[in-house]
């Protein structure tokens, strides 16, 4: 009686159960795919709104931006990389874009903007700084010419903050361009030439930092390093341009100076 | 005369970055400090009204008004007389310098003033011809010592200018045929047409 079935009816039952299984199963999956589409809409159709409502403040209010850049990074939503592949596939419209429609196109095509001005601050700065300039000092550079170009108006507290720029480069990037962040020290810098910096070349750089300049003989005292290591990093940074040699300082020594001081306000007199 | 005191020149950042005045031994590094330094000489000239400098006088006499332009006493630094005429050729191959000749006669370029061309004798030129235009001058006959110091022209960008950088504008409006010189060479005549 309790026998398991060994006839060939067995066969049948058990077609039977994994027919009624699968038949449950998708039904249990589309409706799980409709909630999720629901949702899908409904997300998208909010986060529309929000862009579309948002928008003037999202180009105008530097720590609203930073919020909402913020809230689509936690969320897993990169509106740059979508926007930037979308340009890639030849405007085919697919998933890729999708961020970017969803959008309205305010957000990315203002770091994209903010990239093209980038580009120009680096390239027209790189005679004097061998394609290595911080980013703090983009920012200010960025900041002057926007108030010169509302003729000095508060018109629109359009501020931009560093974290815009750091974006803004990013946005570069699946356009294969040299332009990358580099970090000498803690601070971030915009390196617009494919060159690599060794240990030594960023140690010099880091130092400085701090006091705008260093000598042969400050490198040897603190990174206690033999003149000719001192000498040779110095003179390498000196040939990409990265340092500007003053021959004038007390005391005879050479010193080689960072470019970027020559843009700071406190040494103005 | 009876011009107000001109405000002081606001220097550039780069007049008070020490190796600014040294020259640079890299080659792009050489070419971006040229640059600034050109336009430093150009503006501070401008606002000075500057328009030949000495450069033996502006290197040792601290009297001359272009003394501080190639000499920064706040943080000890100054340029030298050699990179100075660097920089002047670096102008000149842009138009915006170019030696006084008959100066230091026997060398041959390279003598000690030098004109500065904020504007150029062409742009001068460009300046006096609609001057003329504007005024109803055409047709008329006015001394060199007029059109810079006369009342007539007061008031207008070129009154004040240098004599020698007139006669050099003048020269250029012959050229194309908009004026005509006349007299000697110490009383200069043009006549506009």
């Amino acid at each position: 009686m309790s026998r398991k079935g060994v006839g060939l009816a067995a066969f049948d039952r058990s077609r039977l159960t994994s027919a009624s299984y699968a038949t449950h199963g998708s039904a249990l999956r589309t409706t799980n795919a409709q909630a999720l589409e629901t949702q899908l809409s409904v997300f998208r159709s909010l986060l529309q709104q929000f862009a579309q409502q948002h928008g003037k403040e999202i180009r105008s209010n530097p720590s609203f931006r930073a919020q909402f850049a913020r809230m689509c990074t936690a969320i897993g939503v990169d509106f740059l990389a979508a926007s930037a592949s979308h340009e890639g596939s030849g405007g085919k419209g697919g998933d890729s874009s999708i961020w970017g429609q969803l959008l309205g196109r305010t957000v990315n095509d203002f770091y994209f903007e903010l990239a093209v001005k980038v580009v120009e601050v680096c390239s027209e700065t790189r005679g004097e700084n061998g394609g290595l300039i911080e980013v703090r000092k983009v920012r200010e550079l960025l900041q002057l010419r926007q108030e010169k170009q509302m003729g000095a108006g508060q018109k629109e507290g359009g501020g931009l903050t560093e974290d815009d720029v750091l974006r803004a480069v990013g946005t570069l990037k699946p356009l294969g361009s040299a332009y990358s962040i580099v970090k000498v020290g803690s601070k971030p810098y915009i390196r617009s030439v494919p060159k690599e910096l060794n240990t030594d070349q960023s140690a010099v750089l880091e130092a400085v930092q701090v006091l705008g300049y260093v000598s042969v003989s400050m490198l040897m005292v603190n990174w206690k390093w033999a003149r000719a290591r001192a000498k040779t990093a110095v003179e390498d940074l000196v040939g990409e341009g990265m340092l500007w040699v003053d021959k004038q300082a007390d005391g005879g020594e050479w010193d080689y100076w960072s470019p970027g001081f020559m843009l700071e306000d406190g040494l103005v007199s | 005369m009876p011009t107000p005191p001109t405000p002081p020149f606001p220097f550039p950042k780069e007049y008070s970055f020490p190796p600014f005045f040294t020259p640079q031994i890299n080659l792009a590094t050489r070419h971006a400090q040229l640059t600034k330094w050109s336009s430093l000489i150009l503006s501070y000239c401008r606002h000075h009204a500057i328009y030949r400098l000495s450069l033996s006088d502006t290197t040792t006499s601290p009297s001359s008004p272009a003394y501080p332009l190639f000499n920064n006493d706040s943080i000890n630094r100054r340029l030298s007389l050699s990179y100075i005429k660097e920089i002047i050729d670096f102008m000149r191959r842009d138009g915006r310098a170019e030696w006084v000749s008959g100066s230091g006669s026997g060398e041959q370029q390279q003598g000690d003033l030098v004109w500065v061309y904020w504007r150029t004798p062409e742009e001068w030129a460009g300046l006096v011809e609609k001057w003329v235009e504007e005024t109803g001058n055409k047709g008329q006959v006015m001394t060199v010592y007029e059109l810079v110091e006369g009342e007539g022209s007061r008031g207008s960008e070129f009154w004040g200018l240098d004599q020698e950088l007139m006669v050099k504008a003048v020269q250029v409006l012959v050229k194309k045929g908009k004026a005509q010189t006349m007299g000697g060479e110490e009383n200069l005549g043009v006549k506009f047409f």
